[in-house]
This record gives structure tokens, sequence and C-alpha cells, in this order.
């Protein structure tokens, strides 16, 4: 072990949450303060214990004795009593049969006078309870409230708080926008030169818009954010704000690769008539990050559908890639796919070779992992149309002694379906085809 | 695959962990997280939007009152775990280590000495042999002359060694001068071994020892698995689990999952030749592949799909350094992936064996000095996941060098804490082919492959020790997929329910549920003699070592199945029942507490709130108390003895916590009833007849011989001593109860002897803590018995109208010593009365002959009244025979002192009795003298 070295040899492996009690003893020296922060433990266990049993009344109960550790609170620690006792009790009141909304918000009045390091983020928590409640207006107000706030420096923690607050805000702001455009849009056009819900409108947006734009800058994840930002922009038509946002959020190596912010982009350029190729180039670059994403299958057809070869070639590749997760093991859709690919291709007679090199990374695995006996008997079972796909991609990759197509021929004949006939025909009569592609 | 269209908001950073200050005791609780809008399809009446923290979801309760055994105990297993008494130095403080500043110290000293007095002619025998013509230990001297000059006469060393072993545990032990010099000459030629090496290496395996005591990763990933039945129509499973006498022997049992599920036939059994760590189980094509994984050893078996087929082994794989991980791939048939601690990992095919994918000795993201390393498979059957505890990298089989992605690290990119580490790592291809769940010592995370490095949950565990184990449930059509997280050491068990990952974002739903541990079934055991107790005790709460979870419908209930075994090889099972939406989120609290069952000795029993919780010590001191009078030591180990019982709920020695509440069953059902006795009868059986049994691990004891001489003893009582000894030998026999401590015919009051001995005195006087007082008077003894007998008499004769009256006078108790005070005779304080009534000087009246006091004439001349003239003169006569002692017997309060109750409870109530018994004494003054 060369990891114990002297020094921390003793010390645990992992820096273990709680080391068992006893493994250190008590010394008689500061006794009494041993003794309330054991008492306070113990309190603390009993709550822990209640909470995870589901049993809140108890826990209230103990929590109301827990409150006497505020009195002695010389902790430097990171969550103080105070925080503590938000926490828990804001569980209980969430759980608790008989709690309501207004004995939440006084609980939590109070708890935020309790604690000032953690202001903001009881308000941004009392403002998610009241929207998962549907008090959106109350939820407005407080989050208003919490923004004004201030106090001292600001650590990195509160300005990130204070950020989340204002982008919540605004996306109320474009909440209450968006309600007002659909009574404008219910009513017809006419509404629309009613001019103070227009100005309302106007003056929603524009506050909505400036706290939505500063979050969307920050590395993150704000899927949320960023598609009300950008609707507000398309409505008012600044597509070329829209798309700047939008290509930033997807395209900016400081963010996260977040799937989404491709699609939004893609959806976009769908939205207002984008050319092909910066379509294609979208998806391209979706399909390199997440090769199982379900937009590949219209990325699929959209290459197959090209003339130009190199596309088209780039859409067996995806669809071959979509196939390799477990996810799409059983996806009717995406098999057809690839058995209409593939039977052009060998119909056609040309470009067997992208068949081949799709093929050869997958030739070891992919007959155990989706053509064999057991798969052949339980698609069949379950899903005859599948099974037809497969089997014809199997026939093909595999030549007509496979078992998946020998399986699924065998039973289509004996149920006398003629696609299968026709399937075992057509594979009959492409078998050099396999031979080509197997490289023998 | 769908991806969800919109996912919870969230910051991301790069960089190392930002600082949380160590771990927070809530830190799960009473969070939303963020908020989504809900999705545009929903009913308006819904709430606009949703939590990722919800608090609604599926309410699943126990159905029994504690883990029930499913399959008979592991007889076999015997080896006691090593417990921190074992190693660590006795007495040493230990709280720095909690603080991280400074370690242990390991005691491999006593390691060493029971290496030597266990195993003398390995450690000494050649020397031994050498030696023992020139040592004598006889107790005559040596006569020979020839051999007087050869031989040293080591009967005095060795009494000395003997001594020192019976004061084995007291405080005050020295070492006499006589052995130090011995050990000073023999050190260095005496041992087989060079003396410092050996410690070195008994030192170095301490180490490995401490460090596998605070965390032991081997058994990470569990060594239980669950084979689900065929097809959802039969109720038929297969559990495998190791067992046997060195947990080597690897069982496949029939399990039918009926309203409880229970063993079918005998399970086939395989003999392997390690401990076996780990189990993992996946189903492909209908074949179930189980691998199992000891230290260097990792092995695959093969679980046809027919019914009634035997499993076959199939392959074994030998490591040069031990394996950390073994994974069965749920995608291709006969593929597992295995881990070492040199930092490889491996794809192993039973077809084409063993590829290489990655060797480095080195962790992915940052140092960190675990050698532990875990592989799992990912929705990609071609890509694999390998871990450490700083991270998770992904590599594609085919390229592994040049085809990676990094998965999960340990820093700001998942808002980790400083000192946060990766424990376990899993797939969860069964509830999302997409979704993995990852465990560190604070907090679990979900990821999705398809965004990396963001975990799209996350929740703070709250749990005491790092979850090693865990298993999914899959909840079809939209339900929520249960997660079981276990830890080893606590033997905890966590119930997390998730939603989402398809068309919505990943949501916890529900609060969170704690599952019963497997020590939490002690108290529902028919009960059991207490060494019987002690040890059932010890063997449930072992440290767990696997679990798994299956979900059964019999007719319209659903239930949840989990199953947990031990490191003793015991299987227990729980069963968690489905209530219907309605009542959605039931408060148990109001129903458990309508019927409250208080426990004895339980100090969960206190009720809720009472203010009582904040005096929790001083319960603990009198727990204290009665544990050492229940046992028949003489003398308990003061200080390991406290480290045991001092400790709060969390101590391993007890796992589940004394606050345990009982859920809404509070007794066990008939049949689980049934099943606690049918288990405990193999394995008390077997106890009887096992090693074990002949060296209970107690506390230890202190030899009485040492203290007393026989003589000595046999002075105070000859024929209760005898009697005490026959019995004790005949319980010991027949391993039964000592009931009645107290054989004896005695008459319930002592005769009053005339003739007590001086022991008996002395020992009396000992009880009370008055070691002072006794002098050589064998007489004051006498004398004060006579007054006590003549007193008696006298309270008697009295009417108990006295009586009243004086309680009434230990209410002016306080008063009337201020008065005496006042009086400027100087007093102890009153807070020790007896001490007072014996070491202050006696307050002697003037030296007036007895004679003349008791004249009647003389009395009411004096102005005493008529009915306390009597009294007066009785008293009186007493003084007459020894004018010098004190009036009052010490030993009449000291008598009731030596009920041992604890001294802090000399409370009012005693204090009162007490000036009671004094009064006369404090009404003299007032009487005139």
């Amino acid at each position: 072990m060369e990891g114990l070295r002297a020094g921390r040899a003793l010390q645990p492996a992992l820096h273990l949450p709680f080391l068992p009690r006893h493994f250190y003893r008590a010394v008689s020296s500061n006794e009494h303060r041993l003794n309330f922060w054991k008492s306070k433990e113990l309190c603390l266990s009993y709550i822990q214990d209640a909470l995870l049993r589901k049993q809140w009344k108890r826990a209230a109960e103990f929590l109301t004795s827990y409150i006497e550790s505020l009195e002695k609170d010389f902790s430097t620690v990171f969550m103080g009593p105070s925080e503590m006792i938000w926490r828990i009790g804001t569980e209980i009141l969430c759980n608790h049969s008989r709690s309501n909304i207004r004995e939440f918000n006084s609980f939590i009045e109070q708890m935020k006078t309790l604690g000032v390091k953690r202001y903001l983020k009881v308000c941004l928590e009392h403002a998610f309870h009241l929207l998962c409640n549907g008090l959106v207006d109350e939820a407005y107000q407080n989050l208003s409230l919490a923004e004004s706030w201030r106090f001292g420096e600001q650590t990195v923690l509160q300005d990130k708080e204070m950020k989340l607050i204002q982008a919540y805000r605004g996306l109320l702001d474009y909440c209450s926008w968006s309600n007002q455009k659909n009574i404008l849009l219910e009513y017809g056009k006419d509404g629309l030169e009613d001019l103070s819900v227009a100005q309302e409108m106007r003056a929603c947006f524009r506050k909505a818009a400036v706290n939505l734009k500063e979050i969307i800058k920050i590395p993150g994840v704000w899927d949320l954010f960023v598609k009300s930002y950008v609707d507000l922009l398309e409505f008012y038509g600044d597509h070329q704000e829209a798309r700047e946002v939008l290509t930033d959020y997807a395209y900016n190596s400081k963010f996260p690769a977040n799937p989404n912010a491709h699609v939004y982009f893609y959806q976009f350029l769908k939205r207002h008539g984008a050319p092909k190729k910066s379509l294609i180039s979208t998806l391209k670059i979706l399909h390199d990050i997440v090769p199982s994403h379900e937009l590949m299958i219209d990325f699929n057809a959209m290459l197959q559908k090209s003339k130009k070869r190199k596309r088209r070639r780039l859409g067996l590749e995806v669809i071959f890639a979509v196939l390799d997760y477990s996810g799409w093991k059983e996806n009717v859709k995406a098999w057809s796919c690839l058995a209409r690919q593939v039977k052009q291709i060998v119909i056609s007679e040309k470009h067997l070779d992208w068949i081949k090199e799709q093929w050869n990374s997958r030739k070891d695995w992919w007959p155990a992992f989706h053509f064999s006996r057991y798969l052949a008997k339980r698609n069949w079972q379950e899903d005859k149309s599948l099974s037809y796909e497969k089997a014809l991609v199997a026939g093909i990759l595999l030549g007509k002694d496979c078992k998946y197509f020998k399986y699924v021929s065998h039973q289509g004949c004996k149920a006398r379906v003629r696609r299968f006939r026709t399937l075992k025909k057509f594979v009959n009569e492409h078998s050099p085809a396999y031979l080509r592609i197997s490289g023998l | 695959m769908e991806f969800p269209g919109a996912l919870f908001p969230s910051y991301f950073g790069c960089g190392p962990p930002r600082d949380e200050g160590g771990p927070a005791l809530a830190a799960g609780w009473g969070e939303r997280g963020e908020v989504l809008g809900a999705r545009p399809g929903r009913r308006q009446a819904q709430p606009p939007f949703v939590p990722l923290r919800s608090h609604e979801g599926e309410s699943w309760t126990p159905a029994e009152a504690a883990a029930v055994p499913l399959l008979p105990p592991n007889v076999g297993c015997w080896i006691p775990a090593v417990t921190p008494q074992d190693i660590l130095y006795r007495g040493v403080l230990h709280r720095k280590l909690r603080t991280g500043r400074s370690g242990a110290a390991l005691d491999f000293a006593k390691q060493l000495g029971h290496f030597f007095v266990d195993h003398p002619e390995d450690a000494f025998g050649s020397l031994g042999r050498l030696l023992h013509k020139n040592f004598h230990l006889g107790d005559s001297r040596v006569r020979k002359r020839s051999a007087r000059d050869t031989t040293i006469r080591m009967t005095t060393l060795v009494e000395k060694i003997n001594h020192l072993e019976a004061r084995r545990g007291c405080p005050q032990h020295q070492f006499t001068s006589r052995l130090r010099l011995f050990s000073h000459l023999c050190r260095d030629w005496l041992f087989e071994v060079p003396l410092e090496l050996l410690a070195d290496c008994v030192h170095e395996e301490l180490l490995l020892q401490w460090a596998s005591l605070l965390f032991d990763d081997s058994s990470t990933g569990g060594a239980l698995a669950w084979l689900p039945p065929r097809d959802a129509s039969s109720h038929m499973g297969r559990l495998v689990y190791p067992g046997g006498l060195a947990m080597n022997h690897l069982y496949f049992q029939d399990v039918v999952l009926e309203e409880q599920p229970r063993a079918r036939g005998l399970p086939v059994q395989f003999e392997l030749n390690g401990r076996i760590r780990q189990v993992a189980a996946a189903r492909v094509d209908g074949q179930d592949f189980v691998g199992v994984r000891s230290d260097y050893h990792c092995g695959v078996w093969r679980m046809p799909g027919k019914t009634g087929a035997v499993p076959s082994p199939l392959q074994v794989i030998c490591t040069d350094v031990p394996a950390t991980c073994l994974t069965v791939s749920p995608h291709l048939s006969g593929e597992l992936s295995v881990c070492t601690q040199s930092g490889a990992v491996y794809l192993w095919n039973i077809e084409t064996g063993l590829q290489r994918l990655r060797h480095d000795p080195q962790t992915l993201f940052f140092r960190d000095h675990s050698p532990w390393r875990w592989s799992d498979f990912t929705a990609h059957p071609r890509v694999l996941s390998c871990a450490d505890r700083t991270g998770i990298l992904c590599l594609d089989a085919r390229a592994p060098a040049s085809c990676h992605f990094d998965f999960f690290k340990v820093g700001e990119e998942a808002k980790c804490q400083q000192g946060e580490r990766v424990v376990l790592p899993m797939y969860l291809g069964r509830a999302h082919p997409c979704q993995y769940l990852v465990t560190t010592q604070f907090a679990i995370y979900l990821l999705d492959e398809r965004l990396p490095l963001v975990p799209v949950l996350k929740w703070a565990h709250m749990m005491k020790a790092p979850p090693l184990f865990a298993d999914v449930v899959p909840g079809e059509s939209g339900r929520s997929h249960k997660v079981l997280l276990g830890t080893s050491q606590t033997q905890e068990l966590l119930l997390l329910q998730y939603t989402g990952g398809r068309q919505t974002a990943c949501q916890l739903t529900g609060p969170p549920q704690r599952l019963h541990s497997i020590a939490s079934c002690l108290p529902h055991l028919p009960a059991q003699l207490p060494l019987q107790h002690h040890l059932l005790q010890q063997r449930l709460s072992i440290p767990a070592a696997g679990l798994a979870a299956v979900q059964h419908e019999q007719g319209q209930q659903e239930s949840l199945m989990v199953f947990q075994l031990s490191e003793a090889g015991d299987v227990f099972y729980q069963t968690l029942r489905h209530e219907a939406p309605p009542t959605s989120v039931l408060d148990q609290g109001d129903e458990a507490e309508a019927a409250p069952t208080p426990n004895e000795g339980d100090e969960a029993a206190a009720p809720p709130g009472s203010p009582a919780l904040f005096d929790s010590d001083e319960e603990e001191e009198e727990e204290e108390q009665t544990f050492y009078l229940s046992n028949l030591e003489v003398i308990i180990n003061d200080e390991e003895e406290e480290e045991e019982t001092v400790g709060t709920p969390a101590a391993p020695e007890e796992p589940e916590p004394r606050a345990s509440p009982k859920p809404a069953p509070d007794v066990p059902s008939p049949a689980a009833a049934q099943r606690y006795r049918r288990w405990l009868r193999p394995l008390l059986r077997a106890w009887v007849t096992s090693p074990a049994s002949l060296c209970p691990s107690g506390p230890p004891t202190l030899s009485q011989r040492r203290l007393f001489t026989h003589k000595e003893l046999a002075e105070v009582a000859p024929n209760a001593l005898q009697q005490h000894k026959l019995q004790l030998r005949q319980a010991m026999r027949e391993r039964g109860c000592i009931q009645r401590w107290e054989p004896a015919p005695e008459p319930p009051t002592p005769p009053p002897s005339l003739e007590p001995n001086a022991l008996s005195a002395r020992l009396t006087a000992a009880w009370g803590g008055e070691w002072g007082a006794v002098g050589p008077a064998g007489s004051t003894l006498q004398r004060q018995q006579a007054l006590r007998e003549r007193r008696r008499r006298q309270k008697r004769n009295r009417a108990h109208r006295r009586l009243s009256a004086s309680f009434t006078s230990s209410v002016t108790y306080q008063s009337e010593l201020s008065e005496l005070s006042e009086g400027g005779t100087p007093r102890t304080p009153p807070a020790t009365p007896q001490v007072a009534a014996v070491c202050s000087p006696p307050r002697t009246p003037p030296p007036i002959s007895t004679d003349i006091l008791l004249s009647s004439q003389e009395l009411r001349s004096r102005g005493i009244p008529k009915e306390r003239r009597r009294t007066l003169r009785d008293y009186l006569s007493v003084w007459a025979e020894g004018p010098q002692d004190p009036p009052e017997a010490p030993s009449s309060t000291a008598g009731q002192r030596c009920i041992p109750s604890s001294q802090s409870q000399l409370s009012s109530s005693s204090q009162s009795q007490l000036s009671s018994a004094s009064q006369p004494r404090r009404k003299r003054p007032r009487m005139g003298f």
C-alpha cells in the first residue's frame, strides 16, 4: 500500500462524513461544551430518523427542542444551526399533512431574518415553493424583494444566487408577457391596436429581456431562460440577436455540451427557413456530440434525400451509429431507415464499400447484440415488422445462413406472410453482396 | 431515445471543488433545487412549475417491524470482526483523529504480546530450548551444587509477571525494575525473529487493518445478486450470495416470491478458494451471467434460461494484484469488465479472452492515493466507463487510447465538496439506457451520458458512511424508478425515487425513506440469556455485504422486496407495500404516536420533545451503572467499557440508533416471529459447539485473587462463600443464568453478633468510603452496634406522633444548621453529613458524671420535659460506657449507602432521612446542654 504513508497513514482512505463515535473519546476539560454538542447531535439524529421515516409530527416536536441550539451557536462550520433549522423546518412543512401555505410563509419569513448569510438562498427557495404551488404573483413579489437586498460584500455564491433571482424574475416577466400575448391573440388582431396592452407587454419584455440576457452569458445550463429570451426576441423581430444568443449557447466552449442548445439552434434555423446546408451542419455537430439523439432519424432522412454522395454516406454512418445504442435496439423506425438504405445500396450495387466500412467496426459484436437467435424469437413474438426490418439487414450483412434471418424467414414463410417470402427471395438473390461486404 | 426538451437551470464551472467545510448533517433537506416550466401539454389546473425535488411520490410502507431472515443462518461463520479496541492503544485520546489533525496510535505491542503468549514456540522456540536447563522455575532452591553455577532462579520473575497479568487494566500498575532489567537484557537475543523486524511487520499489518476498519472498499458493489424470474408469470427467482466458513462458498438459491419470499429446495453450491467480495449479475438474451470477484480471482457462471437448469462455471481469471471491480455486460453475453489495483482495466470476453483497455497507476483528474478502480458498461456496448476516486472517464473499447471523453469529475463541474470522492458508479441501464448513478460519501449524482460532466440530479444523502451498494428497481410506464443505497459499516439502507430522463427532465420524487437494517430485528427476537444476547447483537451488527431489490406483484398488491446480506453470510429481507395514491403523503408519525411502545432501556422511548432530552448524559451514566451491576464480573475495565457505552447511536456496535422509532407495525407478524425462531435455533445450537463460545469476548475481567487472600475471604462467611462457589460452578457447567445471587439461608437482618470481625468492619466502612474512619478501636463499632440496637427498640416503642415530629424537624434542618453555625462550632458542610458525623471532632458534652445526669431531679432542674427524660436517660447510659465516642453510629446511614445508588443521587430526600436520623443530637443545644 503505497498510499498509506506516514503522517496521513492513520486517517481514513476517504474523507468520511461521520467518523464513528467510538473512534474517539470525550475529554473532561471542556466537557460542558461537549455535552451540549453531544445532545445537540443526538437531537439532530432523532430528527433525521423521524424525517427518514416520514414521521413529520415527531420530527417537528424534536425540532422545537433543537431550536435551543441557536442560543449557543459559536460554530464556524459551513452549515450552522440556523440553516439546518431552515432546511428541516421546510422539509417538515412541505410534507406535513396539516401545514398550509400561510404557516409556511411565516416560517420562512422568520428564517430569512435568522441567517444573513443564506438570505438569498432562502428567498430563492421560498419563491420556488410558491411557484410550485401556483402562487406566481407572490413569488414575483418575493423575488423583487430579494433583489433589492444588500448586505456587506457579496461572496461568489451570493453573487450567483442574486443572478439566479434576477433570472427567475425575468422568467416570470416573460410568463406574464406571454399571457398577455395569448390574450391578444385570442381577441384577434384588433387587440394589438389596444395601446395600453401593447405598452404593458413592451414593459414586460424590457424587464424580462434585461434579466434573461444577463444570466445566459454565464456558463451553465439555461434551457428555460434561453428559450424564453429567444421567444421574446423573435416576437419583436430581432432575429439577429436571437441567432447570436443561440449560436453562443450552442458553440461557446465554456458552456457544457448540452444537446438542447443544438436542438434549439436547429429548430430556430428550421423556423426561419435556413438553407439545408446549415441545417445539416448543425445536425452534424449534434451527431458528433450525441450520436444517439432522436433528431438523428430526421437527419438520416434528410441526408438520404440528398443527391450528394457524401451526404448519403454520412446518412448511413448516422443510422448505423444510432443503432449502436441499446436504447434504439428495438426501434422499428431506425431499423426501417437502415433497411431501406441498405436495400437501396444493394440493389444499385454501388457503394457496397460504404456498408463494408461501417460493418467492419461492428461485425464482431453486432451479431451477438442484434442478431442472436434469442432476439429473433423475441422480436418475432413481439413485433413482426421490427423482425422483418432486422431480418433484411441481417440477411444482407450476415448472409442467408445467419441465425436471425433464418429463423425469421422460416417463421414468416410458415405464417404465410407474403413480404417475408419476398424478403427471402431478395436476400437469396443478393447473396454476392454479402460476400463483398464481409470481404470473402 | 428522447432527450428532455428543457433541463433544470444550473451553473457550470470548471476547476477544483469549492470549500464547503465538511459534511452537513441536514444538507439534503428542504430544497426544491430549481424549478422548470411544466410541459405545455399539461392541464391548466396543474401549477405552471415543477421542482427538481418534488414532494409527491409513491408511498411505500414497510410491511414488517424489522428485517426478517430469509435463509437459515450461515452457522459456519464465527470469525469475529476486528474492532478499534483491538488495534488502538487504550486510553489514547482519539478526538484529534476526528478533526483530522492527528492519527490514532496503533497498539502493535499488544499484538506482539498476544503472539508471544499464543505462539511461544514460534516466538522463542530455539532459545527456549537452549536455555531451559539454565532457568529454574520451581519454588524450591536449587540443590545440586553442580547445577547451582549454571542455573538462575527465575521464580520471582515469573511471579512478577503473574502479578502484572492480574493487574491488567489497572490504571496504577507499574513495571517493576526487575522486569524492565530483564527485558533490557534479553531484547537482542531472545526472539526467534528479530524484535524490530517483527514489530515493523505487525505495525504494517495493523495499519492495513486500521485502514480497512475506517473504510473498506473491497466489498464495493455488494456480494448479493438477484436473478429475476424467467417470465412475468412465474414468481421464482434466484439469489446468488456467498456463505460458508470464510465466505468462500457461492450459493445459488431458488426463492419464490409470494406474500413472503421463501427459499425453495437446497441451494446449488460451489466452493471457491478465496473470500467472495463481489457478485455481479446481468441478463443477456435470456441467460443470466454471474460474475464473482475475490481478491485474486474472478470467475463467471452462466445460468441457462431453461427452468430447472443448473448454473455452470465458465471461466476463471487470476490477477497478480487484487481486483477491485467486476461488472457484467447487460448487452453482450459473456462479456465482463475487470479492474485491478494496479490501475488496469480489462474487457473480459469469455470467447476472446482479456483485452486491456487502460493501464494507468495515476488517477484520472487529480492525484489521489487510493488504488481503487471501477469500470462499468454504458448505453453503447463498446463504450466502457473507467472510474477512480477522482472521476469517471468513458472510453471506446475499439480504440481506447484515442476515443474517450470525461464523464464525471469531482470538481466544480458537478458542484462537489472538498474531499469528496467517487465511491460507487453504477450503470442504470434497466431504468434508462443512458443514465448513470454515482455515489460519493456525501451525495448521489444522476448523470446522463448524453450530457457529460453536468449531473442531471444531485442530492446530499446524509448517510453516516459512504454507500457501497446500490440497486435500482425500474418503474415501468411513467412510474418512478427506485434506487436503493446501502452502506457497509452502519448497515444503513435508503430508498429514493426519481422520474424522468425521456420527455421530462429528471426529478427526485417523494421524500427519501430509511429502511430497516439487519440489526433492527434484535429487539424482536425471543429473549435470550445475556451471553447469547451479546452474541446475537454482535452477529446482527456485522457490516452489511450486499443488497438486492425486486419489485413484485401479488394480485393487486405491489410490493418491493429488499434483500440484505451481512458479512457473516446471513440473508435478510424486508417487504415494502405500495399504497394507493389517494393518501398521497401519509403522516406516519401520527399513527405511530397513537400507540407508543416504550422499550425498556431504550432511550428512544423518551417522549419526543421532553426536556429529558438534553439531560441525556445523566441517563447514560445510569445506564452504565445498571450495566455494571448486571454483569457478574468482579471489576470491569472502566475505560473500554466507557468507550462502548458512551458511543452515540451511530456506533457500529449497535448500528441501529437507539433513536429508532417503531414504524407502523410494531411487532413482527406471526410468520415473521416464526422465522426469527427458526433462524435463531440453529444459530444458537451451532454456537454452543463452536470454538467461539469458549472465549466469549465480554469486557475484560480482573482476577480477584490478589485483592483478598483466601483466608481473609473465608473469614467473612465461610459457609456462604462455599455456597456461592458451588452455585457459580454449577451455573457455569450448565451455561445457565445465576438467578439468585443470594442463596444463603441467612436471616434478612444480620444477627447482632457480639464479635463482628475486623474484616467485615473494614469492608462496611470501605463501602461507605470512609477509609479514614476505620481506626484500631474495635470497641467503637461494638458500642455503636449496641446503641443502634437500643435505639431501634426505642423507636418501636415510640408513638408515631414522634415520628411526625421528626419529619417537621427534618424540614427545618437547614435553618437549624445555620443556627448551629451561629453558635460558633465549626462544622463540615451539610452536603456530606455522614462524613461530618464521623470526622468532625465530637462535640463532647461537659464532663459531668453520668450518675448525676441520670437522676431525674437533675433533669428536671435542667428544664427537660418529662416525656423526654427517659429517652435522654437511655441515651446517656450508652454514653456512660464510652463518653469519648460520637453518639451516632455512621453505620445506620452507611448501611443505606451500601445500596449502590449513584453518588449523584444524594438528593434532598436522603438528606432529610439523614437529618431525621441524627435528630436527637441536633436538638441537644436547645435542651440546654
